[in-house]
């Protein structure tokens, strides 16, 4: 049998694909870029593969709202796959940009394509942060974070909306807390630079399949990168792929 | 058709906040509050319940069929495009409506409304006016106006023509300045017996086509005249560096990188644009920039890129702004949103943000890097060939930049404000960056015989350049517009960004159109190439340009610049030296709160610098990652340890004392930050940009000293510059008063590395190394300095005294430390001299350092720690280093240790002169750039 592998959807404006689909590989799995034009034209289908990843960049210019039109894409013209694939179990990551992709989608929470639960707002700051985080790891059920629970990993995270605002429908679950230099989850900026409540910078379903997080774990995972506990996250990916 | 409008607001917008502080900071202290509203406006046969969620999320944003504002809150600004301008949302907007199976959807467009609370209503206008819309291409909306149709409409002026003959030479200048061709008595005398010669009246296009070829900034007038261009170049040949792929003649420079693999650098000015509207003009020298890199060769990837901004002092009084000019303040704050606005969603890593300040800069200097990646074997062009397809691909083409190469090549004065705004151009980075996925594909597919982006000049000036050996024949009616009542001669100048002319062999054009249309790159056939040697164009049935190619490329006249050595009015330093701890502590403050070296974190925190995962050290570094590195390191092939680094060198004192010794330093300071992080400057290329005030003689001197100061220096080091751009336009003049920009250099540096793991940075490593100052040391050489400018003064002497023999010796016995391990931290002496270097090396570590004033040589105590010592670096050495033999005929010498304790102390004769906590230094270093910013 091949290899499972993950498929990166990007669309224009995409522009984290390629460093994602290096750290995959890096972590020993198998990754294919794949054009969201490709998939709505009916040229590929999302069912060939194990897991899928949305990677950041500002999709379509994040025009009328960050990740708004991937996300109208994906539910208006692939529901029916986004469906197929939620209910086979397979693992969905959301970076940054593809976090908002989630959200906007309803993917993440609710893997509810359609409807919408919790949203990534403006930064409190009113602009783009580009900094060095400090991310600590919740005990929630996550394949992505499976045997981190405790640990506090260093990537970077650069963004202009990642503020999460849950509302009542909301049934996230808190998977990485922003925190300060003693580890603890913080709302001190910068330490946690887009204010959220509570610290959340990413957040997984109830099935622990899906997850989202601004930060950006693929530029801190490779030998050259200044930190390489984003890698964790695809090693986590790869061994349950090859379970 | 009918037409619909939806009216959303935020629950909660930052945005809004940061209007509501910006305004009131500039001249609005009254502005109690400041709401938007977004309105849709949808032109078609569509239900409208099904588009609301593209066009709101209704968890946090609310709409409705009419406005949510309450009027009797405060006066309402609608700011819309202008009707004949599409939208850059519209495509977007119709897609998402497509995706949801709306295809009546025929049109749409958006507004946006601004609610000013606590002003009047023409307050609220000006406000809008001067901060929030560009009138070239948008417009208030006025309450009530009615609608009948969204579609773009607009009519064409017809086509005319311009005879010269018979005017006088008066009548010629008077012409060129009316019409904004800014073109010399030579040129336009040149242009009439053209006239006379060919036997009938140019067009308006064809005079429009000769002004801006001719113009500074694209013929390069002055370098030509002064034989610059010449010197340096044939300083590059003569160096002949085997790692020199591609030098001066290509949109960028090209140095070989590894795995066959070339690196390229490229450095771009766009100070007119970004003097009169900084948004506009910063975004789209971003834009520019990095298209030079897509047009390199078949098609180079931008992996890095800079902004670097020369303004007047952000603190200037209002009132002492000239007149015409826009505040500084109000340019940097609307730069920094203007690189985030463009090169985050580009994708591309800064390296190096940098804000200086000086009083000569009314017209500012903004100036953008762009690093690039290519397979060698697509380093070079092909040319084109007659029958091969001018393919226009990106952006349709608009009102914006019209004129900007022409009005950029000459200077500024106070009407130059209103009178060239259209010269602006409107950047939309979503465009550029379809096609700068699309184009490596193209590339490495073998379907580009050549590429070249369009920039000053437009149409005309890619088309007329890349056919400049062949002819090309142009359909003017194929390009697609976004302004409907563009003029053939606007259509062939118009600056609108994001476009490239690609030049595509017949047979395979059919396969390059559909590798556009999957990444959605719009494209069109602009014409052919021929073999007539003529730039010819059609519009509307009419041919409105006939020009042969070796008129526009060689019938340019080219006068004589006179030189005369400048006399320059210098005194010397006169500081009092610091006598008490107090003193000190004042001295080290003036230094640490100087703009030039201020955290600029506020700015630099904007910009994505790890995007593409290739960053290996960023702009800022250390313990809290709040240090600045001053080095830029990329490990460019993913999964590879093989690095290629970055440094700048940007000095705007230094030019007010010497010209040539600034020249000098600054590719000196660009090298020498590289080799102790670890680069060998045999591995190295670099990249020069020019701002110059106009030519006049004294100015033409200096101009002169520097391209020779820096064509011998490169030949005596061996490190040759492979790309560089000009600008003789910095004269600022308004009411009488004539304001020169400094002479000015940017000096880039880009090295090899073989392991990214092998660089030193600045902080400090380890208590009780040892902490060495490596080259010469002269304390009382301020001239220049940060230190004398803290006291408004400038000196007469600066610190230069190298010869390339030394220098180099030194960085030889420096690169034989570093490979064996002999220092753990380093960093080059630049403005704010060792005590900066200290302060961001134990900021960066969390430790502190003890310095012994007395291991100095005599002089000033304060100018061993504030002077310039350009070349020279400290180091951080573990305690069992041979220094006597490893750096054996090298200047050095001991002047402390690291210590635990985060404090800085300095000690004279045993005695403790002063002493500081870092974090009490830190927080006057981070609050100068707040202030600006915030």
């Amino acid at each position: 049998m091949s290899q499972a592998t993950t498929s990166i959807l990007y669309a224009p404006g995409t522009n984290c694909h390629e460093e994602t689909a290096a750290a995959i590989e890096s972590a020993g799995g198998k990754a294919e870029l794949v054009l969201l034009r490709d998939l709505i034209d009916g040229r590929v289908r999302l069912n060939t593969f194990q897991a899928m990843v949305v990677p950041g960049g500002f999709a379509f210019g994040d025009h009328l709202g960050a990740g708004r039109i991937f996300a109208t894409m994906l539910v208006a013209r692939l529901r029916d796959q986004l469906v197929e694939f939620l209910e086979a179990q397979k693992p969905v990551l959301g970076i940054c940009n593809g976090f908002q992709v989630l959200t906007e989608a309803g993917i993440l929470p609710g893997r509810s394509p359609g409807k919408r639960a919790m949203a990534l707002l403006e930064n409190q700051s009113g602009h783009f942060e580009d900094r060095k985080v400090r991310l600590l790891v919740s005990p929630e059920k996550c394949v992505w974070t499976e045997n981190l629970a405790g640990e506090t990993l260093s990537m970077p995270t650069a963004h202009a909306e990642g503020r999460p605002m849950f509302c009542e429908a909301d049934s996230s679950r808190a998977v990485f807390h922003y925190s300060d230099e003693h580890g603890k989850p913080t709302l001190e900026y910068p330490h946690n630079p887009n204010g959220a409540p509570g610290g959340v910078a990413g957040v997984c379903d109830e099935t622990g399949l899906v997850l989202g997080l601004m930060p950006h774990p693929e530029r801190a995972a490779l030998p050259a990168h200044y930190s390489q506990d984003g890698l964790k996250l695809f090693k986590n990916l790869v061994k349950w792929l090859n379970q | 058709m009918a037409i619909h409008s939806v009216y959303t607001l935020s629950k909660d917008d930052p945005e809004a906040r940061n209007w509501l502080s910006f305004v009131r900071r500039h001249g609005y202290p009254r502005l109690a509050n400041v709401v938007i509203e977004r309105v849709f406006w949808l032109e078609g046969e569509i239900k409208l319940e099904s588009l609301m969620p593209l066009l709101v999320n209704s968890l946090h944003q609310t709409a409705s069929p009419r406005s949510q504002l309450d009027p009797s809150l405060g006066p309402i600004v609608e700011i819309a495009y202008r009707p004949a301008v599409t939208d850059p949302e519209t495509p977007s907007i119709l897609a998402g409506a497509r995706a949801l199976g709306e295809n009546g959807l025929e049109f749409a467009r958006l507004s946006r409304r601004y609610q000013f609370s606590g002003l009047n209503d023409a307050e609220a206008r000006r406000i809008a006016a001067r901060f929030i819309y560009n009138h070239v291409v948008e417009r208030i909306r006025e309450p009530g106006e009615a609608v009948t149709t969204l579609h773009p409409k607009g009519r064409p002026d017809p086509v005319g023509t311009i005879t010269l003959l018979g005017l006088k030479d008066e009548e010629l200048v008077a012409l060129s300045q009316a019409r904004s061709w800014y073109a010399p008595l030579s040129q336009m005398r040149a242009i009439q017996a053209h006239e006379q010669v060919q036997g009938r009246p140019h067009t308006d296009a064809e005079v429009e086509i000769l002004a801006q070829s001719w113009s500074d900034h694209c013929y390069h007038t002055t370098w030509k005249s002064l034989g610059l261009l010449k010197r340096l170049s044939e300083a590059t040949a003569r160096i002949n560096h085997p790692l020199v792929v591609s030098s001066f003649k290509d949109n960028a420079g090209g140095m070989e990188f590894e795995d066959g693999w070339v690196v390229t650098i490229k450095g771009e000015t766009h100070n007119f644009p970004s003097s009169i509207a900084p948004f506009g003009g910063i975004a789209t020298k971003h834009g520019g920039v990095i298209r030079d890199t897509l047009g390199f060769g078949k098609g180079g990837y931008p992996i890095g890129g800079t902004t670097i901004m020369g303004t007047m002092d952000p603190h200037l009084p209002e009132e002492e702004t000239p007149a015409g000019a826009l505040h500084p303040q109000l340019i940097v704050s609307e730069s920094i949103r203007a690189t985030a606005y463009y090169t985050n969603p580009m994708g591309i890593p800064m390296m190096h943000p940098i804000y200086r300040c000086h009083p000569g800069y009314a017209k500012c200097f903004a100036l953008g890097h762009s690093l690039g990646l290519i397979p060698k074997k697509y380093a070079l062009k092909d040319s084109p060939r007659p029958g091969d397809v001018a393919l226009l691909i990106g952006g349709a083409t608009g009102r914006d930049g019209i004129h900007g190469a022409t009005a950029s090549s000459t200077g500024m004065t106070g009407e130059t404000l209103e009178k060239e705004s259209a010269a602006v151009q409107i950047g939309h980075p979503i465009t550029e960056r379809r096609f700068t996925s699309a184009i490596p594909v193209l590339r490495d597919q073998e379907l580009i015989r050549t590429i070249t982006d369009l920039g000053a000049g437009g149409i005309s000036c890619a088309a007329g350049e890349m056919g400049a050996e062949t002819g090309v024949r142009m359909n003017l009616d194929a390009v697609p517009l976004k302004d409907q009542s563009l003029s053939a001669w606007e259509i062939l100048l118009s600056e609108s960004q994001e476009r490239m002319l690609v030049a595509v062999a017949p047979e395979k054009l059919a396969e390059v159109e559909s590798i556009l249309d999957r990444y959605e790159v719009a494209h069109s056939v602009l014409g052919h190439f021929t073999d007539t040697q003529r730039l010819e164009g059609f519009w509307r049935g009419q041919k409105v340009v006939d020009l042969e190619m070796s008129f526009l490329w060689e019938g340019c006249p080219i006068d004589p610049t006179t030189v005369a050595k400048p006399e320059r009015r210098l005194t010397p330093v006169a500081i009092p030296e610091p006598r008490t701890a107090a003193d000190w502590s004042g001295a080290v403050r003036r230094v640490l709160t100087h703009y030039h070296c201020a955290d600029q974190r506020a700015a630099g925190s904007r910009f994505d610098s790890t995007v593409q995962g290739r960053t290996a050290v960023g702009p800022y570094g250390g313990k809290n990652h709040d240090m600045p590195t001053n080095i830029y390191v990329s490990a460019p092939l993913r999964g590879k340890l093989a690095g290629v680094m970055t440094t700048v060198a940007f000095n705007p004192f230094y030019g007010d004392v010497s010209p040539g010794a600034m020249a000098r330093l600054m590719m000196i300071e660009a090298i020498t930050k590289a080799v102790v992080a670890g680069a060998d400057y045999h591995q190295m290329v670099l990249c020069d940009n020019f701002y110059t005030p106009r030519v006049r003689p004294d100015t033409a001197w200096d101009l002169r000293e520097m391209v020779e100061t820096i064509s011998d220096l490169s030949v005596e080091l061996g490190t040759p510059f492979i790309s560089g751009k000009d600008s003789s336009s910095g004269t600022f003049e308004a009411g009488g008063r004539k304001i020169d920009v400094p002479q000015t250099l940017v000096v880039a540096a880009v090295g090899r590395i073989a392991d990214v793991h092998d660089v030193v940075t600045k902080e400090f490593k380890r208590p009780g190394n040892r902490l060495v100052l490596v080259g010469r040391v002269d304390a009382d050489a301020l001239g220049g300095s940060v230190y004398a400018d803290t006291f408004g003064q400038r000196g007469d002497r600066l610190f230069d005294v190298y010869d390339a023999a030394s220098i180099r010796a030194q960085w030889d016995a420096l690169l034989k430390l570093h490979a064996a391990g002999g220092y753990v931290a380093g960093s080059a002496i630049a403005e704010g001299g060792v005590f900066l270097r200290l302060f961001e090396a134990a900021l960066g570590s969390g430790f502190g350092a003890r310095i012994q004033l007395d291991a100095f040589p005599p002089g000033r105590r304060d100018g061993c720690l504030f002077g310039e010592f350009v070349g020279s670096v400290l180091i951080e050495v573990p305690s069992d280093t041979n220094l006597q033999e490893r750096l054996a005929g090298i200047p050095f010498r001991l002047i402390g240790e690291v210590v635990a304790e985060p404090g800085l102390a300095l000690i004279d004769q045993g005695k403790v002169v002063w002493e500081m906590q870092v974090e009490e230094l830190a927080e006057s270093w981070r609050q100068t750039f707040r202030e600006v910013v915030e």
